[in-house]
């Protein structure tokens, strides 16, 4: 955290930080530990225009552990995971210059990175159907040519709108939103692990988009 | 004006990684023709970072820094996203003027048109990974209907020009659309103007009439 400190200015207002009770959704050490928002974009910055090694080790610090984590949770071997975590770090490393903190927050950037690893992984070895990977450097073009005024959010109204869902909704809600999308797990094996009804699976989901999308729109002008 | 769009599931499905090649191909190129689902795809996105942010980490290997730090070396970063190769905007041949060839579609092999009915082709798209992907092109003359079918999987339909009405709305450019074994239809192109579409087959189609019933297992759908 001394080069945290260091290579970020002040600290300024932890904005998220403050609108989020992440006790929800967190198991994870103390919040006040973690880098903010503006110290992650910060310390990319220091990655992508000065091959800041120290500042790559916080970066690398926080969200290898976190990437691992996410992989395992959704069914990669841990000797797999651990090379794919340290695979979306050294895409985090080289990157670096194409993040656009307009468009996403560092750990939404990062989770789309080790997400489109994953799915190349699957599709090298030919496991599954072979997922698609979803174009996002293809539609940063297409946004650059202009989205519609009513269509964009700030990237900070984006990100603390899902917080403040994850921290509303109900934790029953979560649980099946977070296996089912970000762990991957079928719908059928969320309702036998659960012991609940399969179509209690796909209700809780749409609950949960729904009140995420109403918490959206309300930033929307 | 885009009427009808991928539902929360498939969106989410996608943001997750968890859809296969063939569907996650069509929402791809929904998306850039669409900035509301972007939008819709980005929250997701905000979504899964913010659960990787929360999530539970896990221990990396002693000497994953210093390993990761190899590979960074071993390659050098990656300045700006990579631009579109040259030449590798093939479209098919006699692809109608002022309909843009989709970026998503960009690596995939197109085959010529084939006849399979009067005023009707179709080609099959191949992914160089996948070859078994049932991706279809369809090219319906105007005025001409499909024979009446049903699914026996769900088939995603991307309009890419004209439009079609089968009964329950019409669909137009960039129009989406999801049907699956619910959905008994008979797509009628409107008259004026042929009808461009590409659709993703996840099973077999179930024609009512045995013609077309025959001439849809030649074709493999």
């Amino acid at each position: 955290m001394d080069i945290a400190r260091r290579l970020v200015p002040a600290r300024q207002a932890p904005e998220w930080r403050r609108l989020t009770s992440l006790s929800v959704v967190t198991r994870s050490p103390d919040p006040a530990q973690m880098p903010t928002s503006d110290e992650l974009t910060n310390l990319l910055r220091a990655v992508a225009s000065a091959a800041d090694r120290p500042a790559f080790a916080v970066l690398f610090k926080h969200f290898a552990p976190r990437v691992k984590g996410y992989l395992v949770r959704s069914g990669t071997p841990a000797e797999l995971a651990e090379e794919l975590a340290q695979e979306t770090l050294a895409c985090v490393w080289r990157k670096a210059a194409s993040f656009d903190p307009a468009r996403a927050q560092v750990s939404t950037w990062v989770f789309t990175i080790a997400r489109n690893l994953c799915i190349d992984n699957h599709r090298r070895h030919g496991d599954g159907a072979g997922q698609a990977d979803v174009g996002i450097d293809e539609l940063a073009d297409a946004e650059a040519a202009g989205d519609a005024p009513d269509e964009c959010l700030s990237t900070s109204q984006r990100e603390q709108g899902v917080r403040q869902a994850l921290a509303r909704l109900p934790e029953e809600q979560v649980a099946v939103l977070r296996r089912s999308f970000y762990e991957g797990q079928p719908h059928a094996r969320i309702a036998d692990e659960l012991g609940i009804p399969l179509g209690t699976v796909k209700s809780r989901i749409r609950l949960a988009v729904g009140q995420l999308r109403r918490l959206l729109d309300e930033f929307r002008p | 004006m885009i009427q009808h769009h991928p539902d929360d599931e498939l969106l989410l499905a996608h943001a997750g990684g968890h859809l296969g090649r063939g569907p996650g191909l069509l929402v791809d190129v929904h998306l850039e023709g669409c900035a509301h689902c972007r939008a819709r795809l980005h929250d997701f996105e905000a979504l899964g970072g913010a659960l990787l942010e929360a999530g539970e980490p896990a221990l990396m290997a002693p000497d994953a820094l210093a390993r990761t730090l190899a590979r960074i070396d071993d390659a050098p970063p990656i300045a700006r996203a990579a631009p579109q190769e040259p030449g590798a905007a093939v479209a098919p041949i006699d692809w109608p003027a002022g309909v843009p060839w989709p970026r998503a579609l960009q690596r995939c092999e197109v085959p010529r048109w084939r006849w399979m009915g009067p005023g009707m082709r179709w080609c099959r798209l191949t992914l160089p990974e996948q070859p078994a992907e049932r991706l279809y092109l369809l090219r319906i003359g105007p005025g001409r209907s499909l024979a009446r079918h049903t699914h026996s999987a769900t088939e995603l339909t991307q309009i890419l020009c004209g439009a079609f009405d089968d009964g329950r709305a019409v669909f137009g450019p960039g129009d989406f659309d999801s049907a699956d074994d619910q959905v008994h239809h008979q797509p009628a192109v409107l008259p004026g103007h042929e009808c461009i579409c590409l659709a993703s087959v996840g099973g077999p189609m179930r024609f009512d009439g045995r013609i077309a019933a025959f001439v849809g297992s030649l074709i493999g759908m």
